[in-house]
């Protein structure tokens, strides 16, 4: 009969993911890419908020943008209209982007020409929020007809992300959305997140966002 | 059925430690999965065999321990099951609470030769 070993482990099955993670967080430090994991719901207006966003700094920074789906390009053709570099990936069916794929995204976009890369995550609020991609930073988008409950239901999400924007405030007139409540909640999660008001459609809002990313990212270039 | 992304990354992490130790099958495989993990043990059971279908864990047996989602109110102090009590204190009606028990997902013990 085979001698069978047990070992007893006591370690996280995230282990793995979350080794690969902070090496590529260490190498994007040595090459100086600001890396931003993006992450929301589908439907929240992550595309749309991007392209204002590359808009607005692509005069003070070189972006690029890697854009994650389960399938389709829809999303990387929106973007690289905008004149910023973009790829697709394609995660086959994955609801989520881990360290090894935002790594093998990293290559394929080539960074040696990008300060600023951005990783639109797959639409989902459940598994970005367990794998580590490796980023500098992670914002969410919590979009008004959402909800101001989602950071009670979905509290892992809002414990990791360093910047929670809340998008379509145009439309809070027709919705039962209570700011200060949202705001109540995402700090019960995590008192050091920044909230940000948005609507990327009418541009409302987005200079905090603007500002918030060029603070962090000078912090970034300045550590290096 | 986001418990097959999570098995695949566990896998990756299953094989670095038995490989550092020399051993190069995995028969069984004890996990303690918390209740407030996100993971649903029934779907990690269904999912199982096809995530480590053709691995060195193709044949191994999987066992799960649930460790209990235990919190304490930031407000008054109580301590209790959140899942019991829907995220809500018993005591006084808070929701504002951190977590001590029952976040993760843990590799407890491995079976390998």
């Amino acid at each position: 009969m085979e001698a069978y070993k047990v070992l007893e482990v006591k370690q996280s099955v995230f282990d793995s993911n979350d080794k690969e993670a902070q090496q590529l967080r260490e190498q994007l430090k040595k090459d100086g890419v600001f890396l931003l994991n993006l992450m929301s719901s589908p439907g929240s207006g992550k595309t749309t908020t991007l392209k204002r966003t590359i808009a607005a700094l692509r005069d003070e920074m070189k972006i690029g943008v890697m854009e994650a789906d389960i399938d389709s390009d829809v999303d990387a053709k929106a973007i690289s209209e905008t004149g910023a570099k973009a790829i697709q990936l394609h995660t086959g069916g994955m609801c989520h982007l881990d360290a090894a794929m935002t790594k093998q995204g990293l290559e394929g976009l080539g960074t040696e020409d990008v300060d600023f890369a951005i990783l639109e995550n797959v639409g989902n609020l459940v598994c970005p929020a367990e794998f580590d991609t490796g980023a500098i930073k992670n914002a969410m988008i919590l979009s008004v007809p959402e909800g101001h409950d989602k950071p009670l239901k979905y509290p892992l999400m809002f414990s990791i992300v360093d910047v929670v924007l809340v998008n379509k405030i145009d439309v809070l007139p027709y919705f039962d959305f209570d700011m200060d409540k949202c705001r109540e909640y995402v700090h019960m999660r995590n008192p050091k997140a920044e909230v940000i008001p948005i609507s990327a459609r009418t541009g409302e809002g987005m200079d905090a966002w603007y500002n918030w990313l060029r603070t962090e990212i000078k912090a970034f270039k300045e550590n290096q | 059925m986001h418990e097959l992304g999570v098995i695949s990354a566990m896998v990756k992490t299953i094989e670095e430690i038995i490989k550092e130790q020399g051993y190069t099958e995995v028969h069984k495989l004890v996990l303690e999965v918390g209740e407030l993990s996100g993971i649903v043990p029934h779907y990690m059971e269904v999912c199982y065999p096809a995530a480590v279908y053709k691995t060195f864990m193709e044949n191994s047996v999987l066992e799960m321990e649930t460790i209990p989602g235990i919190v304490r109110c930031k407000d008054c102090g109580k301590e209790f099951n959140a899942t019991a009590h829907d995220f809500t204190c018993p005591q006084c009606e808070s929701h504002n609470m951190e977590i001590l028990s029952g976040n993760d997902v843990m590799i407890k013990e491995i079976q390998c030769t």
